[in-house]
This record gives C-alpha cells, structure tokens and sequence, in this order.
C-alpha cells in the first residue's frame, strides 16, 4: 500500500511534470503575431481573390499560390522587396514605408515611376539574387519578368518569393491590391484602399460610360524610327476604355504592343492620339513629326491637332495609377464633364 | 534534261553571256518586286494610281491621284523600299567579295566585325540618349562604328603593309567576340525599359519608317563601293589562284585586298546605318548565285548586288503585310528564312565541291 500522502505527492509531481511537458511542445508565437491572429475574422472581400488559398485563413501561417507555385507566408512580412514597379507602387500604399526595405531603379525613377518621391532614399538592388539577399528581406513579391533562375536562386535560401501578374483591367487590378495586402497581414488596409481605387474607376466610368459616341483614340510612342501602338489587352487600351474612348488599335485587330507604320495610322484614322513615350525620349519630337507628316494629313487626330502627349507613367504602369491616366484621359476626351483636375494621388498606409 | 544538267550547261556559257541573261531577268524580278511592294500595304490603293503616284514621285507627270494615295506611294512605300534594296544590294555585293576574298562559303559581312562595329555604335546612340536628341545620330554613330571595327581587325592583321588573311579572320572572329560583349554590357547596364527596348530591336534589323533621308544617307556610299567592289571582280577571280599566280597575273594583290576590305565595310556599314542587322542576306544570297551561276566574280558580283535586294525586298513586303496593320522585322524574317533555306542547300548540295 502507498501511503496517501506519497500518493498526493506523486500526482501533483506528475501533473506538474505534464504541464511543463505540455507548456514546452506548444509554439512560441510572437504576441503581436497572436493578436493579429485573434483579432482577424475571415472577410469576405478575400473571397475568390486569385492566389489566396484559403481567405478564411487570416491567421499564420498562410499560403499564396503565385505563378512560382505555393507559396507559405510564416508571419506577418516586416522586410519586403517587390523588384518590380507596379509592385512597389501597391505596396507602397499598403504598408508602412520602412517595411519596403529596397527598391529596384526603375522604381526611384521619376519618369517611370508614381512613387519615385517616396523612394528616393531606399538602397537600390538589381535583378542580380545577392544584392536582394544582403538586403535581408522576408519575403519577395515580384513580377513574372523576373528571371526563374533568380526566383530558384532566392528560395534556395529559404526567402519566400511570390510572383504575381499584374493586371491591366480595372477589377483584376483590385485583386492585386487585395492578395498583397493579404502577403503583407495588411488585409484591413487592402480591402480600405481597394474601395478607395473602386471608387474613383466608379466615378470615372459612371460618366464615360454614359457617352454614346466614343472617339477613336490611339496610343502610340516612337523610340528610333519604330512606331508602336498599343492595342487589345494592353494597359493603354484598357484606360482609353475606362476613359469613354475606343481603342482604334484594339479595333484594327492588334493585340498587345507591335510596331506599325505611318500607314497604320492613316488606316487607324484616330480620333485622337496619345503619345505615351516619356518626354525625355522624344515625345514631343515624335508630336511635331506626327503633325507635320504630309502623309497624315487626312487623319482626323492630325488634322483637328489632337495629338496630345500624356504623362507615360500613368499609362504604362501596372498599378492603381492607372486610374490617374485613365482620368487625365478622360479630362482631354471630355473637358466639360471634367473641368477640374483630378486628385492628386491616392491615400498612404498609415 | 533535270535541272542539275541545265545549270551545268548555264555555267559553261561565257561571261558575257551570262550577264546578258541574267541581268536583264533579275532585274525585272526586282522591278516587278518592287511595283508589287508598292501596291502592298494598310491603306487600299488602286494598282493605277500605285503606278501613277511612283512616276509623279520620279518627276514624271500623269492624271492627278488622290492625295493621301500620292503621299502614301511617295513619302512611305518608295523610300522604304529603296532603302531595302539599297541594303539588299550592299549586303549581297559585300558577303559575295568577303567569300571570295577569304575563299570561304561561310564567310559573310559580318566576318570582319563591320556589322558589329556598326551594332555597337549604333547602341551606344541609343543608350546615351543621342538618338532623341538628333536623328542622325544613329546611322552616324553606326557608320562610325563599323569603321572603327575595319580599321581595328586591319591594324590587327597588317604587319608590314601586308595582310595575313588567316590573322584576318583570327581577328574578326575576336572583334566579333569583343564587341558582342560591349553590345550585352550596355543591355545589362541599362536601367530603363524604353532605350532597352530601341536597342533589341534595332538588333532585330528592320526597315520600319525609313524616308527619303535614310535614301541619301546610305545610297551614295553604297554606290560607290559597289562600283569600288565591282571594279575588283577581275582580281578576286585571280586571287582565287593563290598570291603567287595573282601577283604574276599583275595583281597586286596587297592593295586589291585593302580595296576589297574598305568597300565592303564602306557598303556594309551604310546597310548597317539604316537598316539595324539583317541577317543571312550577305551569307546565302551568294551561295545561291554561285550554284546557279558558277564562281566567276565578273557575273556573281552584280547578280549578288540583285540577289541580295531582291531576297531583302522580298522579306520587307511579308513583314510589312503578313500581320498588318502591325509589322514584322525584316531581320527576323531573313533570318527564318535564310537558315532553313541555306541549311537545305547543304544537304542538298553536300556531295558538290565549292570551288571560289
């Protein structure tokens, strides 16, 4: 028989033993991470959002599926780095700017680059892996022009890396606002900013797309000699139909980007043209060719001198930024329904 | 009779009779490649009015034709493909003195780092930024260019007033090496998307927009080399025989190389101003000729001079209208079609000795 206080004894060591046991196999969260967890609830916006495998996960870690594969985000990101300019413009809106730890060129580029001012101070990096690396980041989200042997280089050291599609339609737009800030644990903030972008297309089109008569508007930039026009699925074609215009590439059949010849756009006949080219490498040259060209003389764009250089930032980016071109457009298309400048730029995460 | 014997008995006709044949029917290949070419494109234009607009550009007056027809037929198709028979010209006439003078088949203008030369100035006018801030910059940073590079792979190979043609080739292969190199550091160094962008496709070798000014740019020089290289055909045919025989023949075979030399990187570095690389021209153009017409440089030098426009002009009409109102690069087209075709004479021909 064992006394009974050996008895007690033994059971309060046991059960001590076991809570210890019990205390050392539970993970070591951080608390912020825990918070962040307890106080997110599924929400329904992240719903049907492309790369975002389970929305209802809005704890850590969660999974995206990029164009890399899938993809295990382990906590909250706190050093990104984008290599990519669209990329960097949403992120930019959607994070504190100390988390965007550094930037590639073009992105402290003001000629191509909405952001550039915000920029201008962070540690530069190539395409070249190690420079990413030695900015120690924890997650890299960039674009599918980035190298794969870059992409296999960076997961070799176990730095998680997302490669996504930038959108060049407005509602594809919205989900990559909303599957980076689910990346980033910015989920709030995403779903806030996206309605702040929806709103502005919304304002937009709820006039434009009223009009009954659309002009014909061509997008064209010159480098060298060769003359390319944007046309079906290209981000200057989804503007100039977010601005009340017909894309007259798109309409000729062209899809994407290709070169043309002057003859091109005398069979195009537009309406109006845009030269999307940034002033710094010939736009206004290429205007005054395009106006003085005899050849040209019957186009309707040429003729009535509605050949407007426009900012190719705005145009060519694969961003929320686009809705700024699609509103300058919009304000040379129909100066009476839009007297008054545009804002701005958009809202800043806090 | 198959037509392996007829070409046999075509290369046995004398010289003279050679040109009188082929001349005049390659020539109305490329006349009537060019009136087709005229006709082709985005806007729609009557065959009569294509026919009266090209007259009234050369100065020839007949019934008024619509105006944007004219300006059309004058100001874009003539130039354009002016420019690319002009290139055609050059290259062919160049690939055919380059395979004579290194007694190679393979050789082409591209042998003695010429179009690199040209590529790279060329690049750097895009690069720097120059080529937005005059026009002209390309074609003479080009011209430069593969000037520089002659001149180079030459002092390379020259010792003591004489050329070693095995240094030669030695040194254009490194040129060559070398500045394919400088053409990938500045696509590398290159920060933005837009000069980037200029720079391959410049590579790509296309005749999108060329004008008038592109006309008198490359013509002259390109006239005056051939003319240089047409006055060599003689002394290639005898340098084929080997220095000793050439020199007893009354060659003198130093300054006919160095004339061969600085004409065909005259010809080729003006295609190369105007018209970016296009590829295969100077190689199979040639090749082709040689087996139809023999190796005599007096009848291959300006059939080449033929060939070579017609197989450019030829590619620029399927680039300008295969995927119009858009365009194709004619280097690229060349390029598609040139190494399959020449791959298939090398089968075809395998057995066949090449004499030069």
């Amino acid at each position: 028989m064992i006394p009974e206080k050996l008895r007690t004894l033994g059971l309060a060591v046991t059960l001590g033993l076991s809570l210890i046991l019990t205390a050392c196999t539970v993970p070591i969260q951080p608390t912020e991470d825990i918070q962040s967890a307890a106080q997110a609830a599924p929400r329904p916006e992240l719903r049907d959002v492309p790369g975002i495998v389970d929305p209802d996960n809005t704890g850590w870690p969660r999974t995206v599926e990029g164009l890399n594969g899938s993809t295990d985000v382990e906590a909250p990101p706190k050093r990104i780095i984008t290599a990519s300019v669209g990329h960097d413009e949403m992120t930019v809106a959607l994070v504190p700017l100390e988390r965007l730890v550094a930037v590639g060129a073009s992105s402290k580029d003001p000629t191509y680059s909405n952001v550039a001012g915000l920029l201008a101070e962070k540690p530069e990096i190539s395409r070249d892996p190690e420079t990413i690396i030695a900015q120690d980041p924890d997650i890299i989200v960039t674009s599918p022009y980035f190298p794969a042997e870059g992409v296999e280089a960076l997961e070799r050291v176990a730095i998680p890396v997302v490669q996504t599609a930038l959108a060049h339609d407005a509602e594809a737009r919205l989900n990559n606002i909303l599957l980076l800030g689910y990346i980033f644990g910015e989920e709030e903030r995403a779903i806030e900013f996206a309605a702040e972008v929806q709103q502005r297309h919304d304002n937009l089109v709820a006039v434009t797309g009223a009009k009954d008569v659309r002009p014909s508007v061509l997008a064209l930039t010159r480098y060298s000699d060769q003359i390319w026009v944007a046309g079906d699925g290209s981000t200057e074609g989804s503007i100039i139909e977010a601005a009340g215009g017909v894309n007259a590439a798109a309409t000729a059949g062209i899809a994407g980007h290709q070169t043309i010849s002057l003859e091109g756009v005398i069979v195009m006949a537009p309406e109006l043209i845009m030269i999307t080219q940034p002033l710094a490498y010939g736009a206004e040259d290429f205007r005054q060719d395009l106006l003085n060209a005899e050849a040209l003389a019957e186009v309707p764009a040429i003729n009535r001198e509605r050949v407007h250089i426009v900012d190719s930032k705005l145009f060519t980016t694969l961003s929320y930024w686009n809705i700024r071109g699609a509103e300058e457009l919009a304000r040379i298309l129909w100066p009476d329904d839009f007297p008054n400048p545009p804002a701005e730029g958009f809202s800043q995460a806090n | 009779m198959d037509g392996q014997h007829i070409l046999r008995s075509f290369r046995r006709l004398s010289v003279g009779t050679r040109l009188v044949i082929g001349l005049p029917a390659l020539s109305v290949l490329v006349l009537a490649t060019g009136l087709v070419s005229l006709r082709l494109g985005p806007v729609p234009i009557k065959t009569l009015d294509v026919a009266w607009a090209a007259l009234s550009a050369m100065g020839i007056d007949g019934p008024s034709v619509d105006r944007t027809a004219q300006l059309v037929v004058e100001q874009i198709r003539l130039p354009r493909i002016v420019v690319g028979a002009a290139v055609g010209m050059a290259l062919g006439l160049s690939g055919t003195a380059m395979q004579g003078l290194f007694r190679n088949p393979m050789a082409d203008p591209g042998i003695i780092g010429v179009s690199a030369g040209g590529a790279v100035g060329a690049v750097t006018a895009i690069a720097i930024g120059l080529v937005d801030l005059f026009w002209l910059a390309l074609p003479v940073f080009a011209f430069v260019g593969a000037a520089l590079a002659l001149l180079l792979v030459y002092g390379i190979a020259a010792v003591g007033g004489h050329i070693s043609m095995a240094t030669l080739l030695l040194a254009g292969v490194a040129v060559n090496a070398f500045l394919g190199a400088v053409i990938s550091a500045i696509i590398y160094l290159i920060p933005n998307e837009g000069p980037l962008r200029e720079i391959l496709y410049w590579l790509a070798g296309g005749l999108d927009s060329r004008s008038w000014d592109h006309v008198w740019i490359a013509l002259p020089p390109i006239a005056v080399g051939a003319a240089a290289l047409a006055l060599t055909a003689r002394d290639l045919n005898l340098l084929a025989l080997g220095d000793d025989e050439a020199r007893s023949l009354g060659v003198r075979t130093g300054a006919t190389r160095t004339a061969l030399l600085v004409a065909s990187a005259l010809v080729t570095g003006s295609a190369v101003a105007v018209s970016g690389s296009i590829a295969f021209v100077g190689l199979v153009t040639p090749h082709v000729l040689r087996l139809v017409l023999g190796p005599d440089h007096r009848v291959l030098m300006p059939m080449s001079a033929l060939g070579g426009a017609l197989f450019v002009m030829l590619a620029d009409m399927a680039a300008r209208t295969v995927i119009q109102p858009a365009e194709f690069r004619v280097g690229v087209l060349t390029a598609f079609v040139g190494a399959p075709f020449f791959v298939f004479l090398l089968i075809k021909n395998k057995r066949q000795v090449y004499t030069l």
